[in-house]
């Protein structure tokens, strides 16, 4: 049934689009640091950063093209759709977030710049492809419907999406907890500790994109020179953030969650250190990172697209459950699991709105549906005995 | 909420004596209104839907009763899980049945009133504000987004013109003649976006619906479980079902008394060998040595054929995702197994028992059950249990096992009970009481079609055939449209309620001299982004239909007004 040949095609295809989805992410974090950002927020890259961006968005679609190459052998060598396990799902998880990153987030809404981070969600989604690698073959009858083209292709989307949404919440709690210190700071000493012992001509800072431009103000990333204010708050906003936290946070939260899944030490060691390093990487990236009211808007325009989607997969799947096992509903792990990621972004829609909720409120929630998103797939999957547990890896 | 508070404290109470230091004691009728407006509020159904949340949480992580009853049962005796006087203490807050549970259902019920409590005056406001006109404008030349243009034509033929511009935006229009008009001349008010707060409204009453839905699916609906083996059939009627769930208000009438026969079953698998010695398939062969395959089934379907009255109706194949629907009873394949048929009889050939045993799979492909074949004397009731291997083979160690799921070579063993067994009870035979029994020490193994004797009794044992069975789910569901109306309603409801955007633009005729000045001007409740880029293309659209030429006076105010938002 499956064909080996093809499988095996896909699978270098595989390590192809995931070693360049990792040199595109590099050369994509190279061209944040080269990246200036002016007083009210706006990023330009210098020459060597427009180069690294175009270089970066070569690197990233041709991955992206190889890896949809893969996707499609793959279906080819099972002769079914190629998303009825783990090892497919999250790497159609990772394709989807570097496409929707590619069109949406840095052509149709121009944060490019961001974009080393939609690619490293890519590559963790992708890490974990390999470590729950299953080789093409067919499905069980519950999986042989053509629901499964409707259900889960919506659920992949929708999971695509939130990746990408929860790189913008979660660089937003960053960038406004920065933004925050810098302003208490400032408050409490009448000016930038650190940026105006460098810079002694320190102006407005911190304003964000709200602030009205002042009187006379020209852009600095225009000039050659004379713009050192303009970089007084984004370098004070870096110092106001701990350099050891932000490789420790996500070294702690990536090592324990591969120790748990694989109980493999090398695969913890591995996946902690790129996690850490990625720490470093957003730590370094604050200055870069556009204002905190515009990753607020950005992570609710892509939840605001993801979520009907979401809406969507979830019916689909009621509907399937249906036809599969006579009973839409049954309160199954996967069903909860699903139900409980889509309470909690519709609590972020809902707590957008609300006073007392809006901003950190919001984005907080925002995390906790992402991480109820991670649960339902990984945890449900592999832990809990359920009627999803069929699917196995 | 804080003023509304500072309102009612400055009030004269009844309660309390005026300039008394003691707390004010609200009476019954203040605490419900005030009960009633924090559940109103947006915060309170936040934190009521957060709550719902970790509840569901909880009823994915602690197995739940209703779903896999052994894991709980093995919970609460402590043999897996936490231990014993955790389950204790989950059994005490409902935690194996939370979606059961009295505290999840207060939940919901808050929630709902909460909901309802917000939905009521937002429709009310709804059908208020979709009902009225666009409104006029006033001082337009002050909104953030306008624009100035001068037209050679009249003030009336601009407006017709720049009408038919916002008719293909699908603007709500009203011309406003000079005379009633704020501004003093003749304007056109349009409004657009009354699908965001009808679709969500729509979104929020899709709960409603989905909830009738259930109740009706649940009240007046009915599922049972069958199990048939090839050749036998059953009718739509109570008594058919091994397990029947009818809802409360079910009728027994609508019963459909079909009869439904199954013809034959098939399954099949895809074998994937897990170990090292391909040479291990020989069937029929009972020594092999090396691994076991392992197999996953790619297909079962059930030949059913429907009988009303006596005449074959409808014949189908029913397979997992691919039920059979009949007279608005729905046919699910859900399970199936292997059924042996054996007859027991006295030497002297009286045939006590001749039937199919129902297996289930105890794990390994070893499928087991157990026969009643005398229970009449309750003292001296025969049972056997049966261990069936459908591919017998040996292992390493030389145990016994069934290499494949698939009949190839079946072994059928019978463990002979005789006693007190309590066979005559309102219960499966399987739960026979084997305490008051007694084993006998020989077990009958017989191949199919083989008679063996059993030792220490009268009787003789045939393995006359092994069909497979074939378990079906029976449903009525009443509930199912509205269940998918729900559905479809809410989805109807959430793209437009995030999406749309209510927006108003005017447009002001002035005269002047020949033609007229013409005043575009707008404004945004949501989306402001998107919609200023919609205005600069409808202002251009306008522009371009009444062949006029921006007026160049409001130009650098318009600059400054658009960095601020």
């Amino acid at each position: 049934m499956a064909d080996p040949q093809l499988a095996a095609s896909s699978n270098s295809l595989f390590n192809l689009a995931f070693v360049s989805y990792i040199v595109a992410m590099a050369v994509y974090f190279f061209r944040l640091a080269f990246t200036r950002v002016s007083v009210v927020g706006v990023p330009k890259a210098t020459r060597a950063g427009s180069v690294a961006g175009a270089m970066a968005t070569m690197l990233a679609t041709g991955g992206a093209l190889v890896h949809l190459a893969s996707i499609v052998t793959r279906g080819m060598a099972a002769d079914r759709w190629p998303w009825a396990n783990m090892y497919e799902y999250s790497s159609i998880l990772a394709w989807g977030a570097v496409v929707f990153g590619l069109l949406v987030v840095q052509r149709r809404w121009g944060y490019g710049h961001l974009m080393g981070f939609v690619l490293a969600g890519a590559v963790l989604s992708m890490t974990s492809a390999l470590l729950l690698f299953t080789e093409a073959g067919p499905v069980v009858p519950a999986l042989d419907s053509y629901w499964i083209t409707i259900h889960t292709s919506a659920a992949m989307v929708a999971s695509s999406i939130f990746i990408v949404a929860f790189v913008a919440t979660a660089l937003y709690l960053v960038k406004d907890t920065a933004e925050r210190r810098v302003a208490r700071s400032d408050a409490e000493y009448g000016g930038s500790t650190v940026g105006a012992a460098q810079l002694p001509r320190a102006p407005a800072r911190h304003e964000g994109s709200g602030g009205p431009r002042p009187e006379g103000y020209t852009d600095p990333s225009a000039g050659s020179g004379g713009d050192a204010e303009a970089y007084a708050s984004p370098l004070a906003q870096r110092e106001a953030l701990s350099p050891v936290a932000f490789p420790l946070v996500p070294l702690v939260v990536v090592a324990a969650f591969v120790l748990i899944v694989w109980r493999d030490p090398v695969a913890t060691l591995i996946a902690g250190s790129a996690a850490a390093l990625l720490g470093t990487a957003t730590w370094y990236a604050v200055p870069y990172l556009p204002p905190a009211a515009k990753l607020d808007a950005l992570a609710y325009r892509i939840i605001a697209f993801g979520f009907p989607v979401w809406t969507f997969a979830v019916m689909a799947g009621a509907i399937w459950a249906q036809e599969a096992w006579g009973r839409y509903w049954g309160w199954d792990p996967k069903e909860t699991g699903s139900f409980f990621t889509w309470l909690l972004y519709a609590g972020y829609l809902h707590a957008r709105s609300t006073r007392g909720w809006r901003g950190r409120g919001a984005a907080w929630i925002g995390v906790l549906a992402f991480v109820a998103l991670m649960v339902t797939y990984y945890a449900v999957n592999l832990f809990i005995v359920g009627l999803h547990s069929y699917a196995g890896v | 909420m804080t003023q509304t508070t500072a309102a009612t404290d400055t009030r004269p109470r009844e309660s309390g004596p005026r300039g008394s230091r003691l707390p004010e004691i609200p009476g019954p009728g203040e605490t419900f209104a005030r009960a009633w407006k924090a559940l109103r509020r947006m915060s309170t159904a936040l934190k009521l839907l957060l709550a719902l949340t970790v509840a569901v949480i909880l009823g994915t992580f602690v197995p739940q009763e209703p779903v896999i009853p052994t894991t709980v049962a093995e919970w609460r005796l402590g043999t897996s899980g936490p231990g014993e006087a955790t389950a204790a203490a989950f059994d005490a807050l409902g935690l194996f049945d939370v979606f059961g549970a009295w505290w999840f259902n207060a939940l919901v019920v808050l929630l709902v009133t909460s909901l309802t409590g917000c939905l009521v005056p937002r429709i009310r406001a709804f059908v208020r504000t979709a009902r009225r006109r666009p409104a006029a404008g006033r001082n337009l030349a002050r909104l953030t987004h306008h624009v100035e243009l001068r037209t050679p034509l009249p003030p009336g033929e601009a407006l017709d013109r720049a009408e038919t511009a916002v008719t293909r935006r699908r603007f709500r229009r009203r011309r406003i003649a000079a005379d009633d008009a704020p501004g003093g001349a003749a304007q056109l008010a349009t409004e657009r976006g009354h699908a965001r707060e009808g679709g969500s409204i729509a979104f929020h009453i899709s709960f409603y619906v989905l909830v009738t839905g259930a109740m009706i699916g649940h009240t007046f609906g009915f599922t049972g479980q069958v199990n048939v083996v090839e050749g036998a059939s059953f009718a739509d009627t109570r008594i058919a079902y091994d397990l029947a769930q009818p809802g409360r208000w079910f009728p027994f009438a609508a019963h459909r008394g079909f009869v439904v026969e199954l013809e034959d079953f098939s399954a099949s698998y895809l074998e994937t060998p897990s170990g090292t010695d391909p040479g291990a398939e020989a069937p029929g062969d009972l020594v092999t040595g090396g691994a076991l395959s392992t197999f996953m089934p790619t297909d079962f379907s059930s030949r059913v054929t429907i009988s009303e009255g006596g005449e074959v109706v409808r014949e189908e194949e029913v397979r997992v995702n691919d039920p059979l629907s009949h007279d608005g009873v729905s046919l699910y394949q859900v399970r199936f197994g292997l059924a042996p048929q054996i007859e027991v009889r006295t030497t002297d050939g009286t045939v006590l028992y001749t039937d199919s045993v129902i297996l289930t799979e105890a794990g390994g492909f070893v499928w087991q059950g157990v026969a009643p074949v005398a229970r009449t004397e309750v003292d001296r009731q025969v049972a056997l249990e049966l261990i069936l291997l459908p591919d017998a083979g040996f292992n390493e160690q030389g145990l016994p096992v069934s290499r494949s799921p698939e009949p190839r070579n079946p072994r059928l063993a019978a463990v002979v009970w005789v006693g007190e067994l309590g066979l005559e009870r309102n219960r499966p035979p399987s739960e026979f009481q084997r305490d008051r029994g007694q084993q006998l020490p020989q077990p009958v193994i017989l191949e199919l079609g083989e008679t063996a004797q059993v030792q220490g009794l009268p009787l003789e044992i045939e393995f006359t055939g092994l069909p497979y069975w074939s378990g079906f789910q029976v449903s009525q569901e009443p509930g199912r449209w509205v269940l998918l109306a729900g559905a479809g309603l809410m989805l109807i409801g959430l793209v437009p309620s995030l999406y749309a955007y209510r927006r108003r633009v005017w447009v002001e005729a002035h005269p002047d001299g020949e033609g007229s000045r013409v005043v575009l001007a707008g404004v945004a409740l949501h989306r402001k982004g998107v919609f200023a880029e919609a205005f600069e293309g409808l202002a251009d659209d306008v522009a371009h239909r009444l062949g006029a030429v921006e007026a160049p006076a409001p130009e650098p105010h318009l600059e400054t007004t658009e960095r601020k938002a």
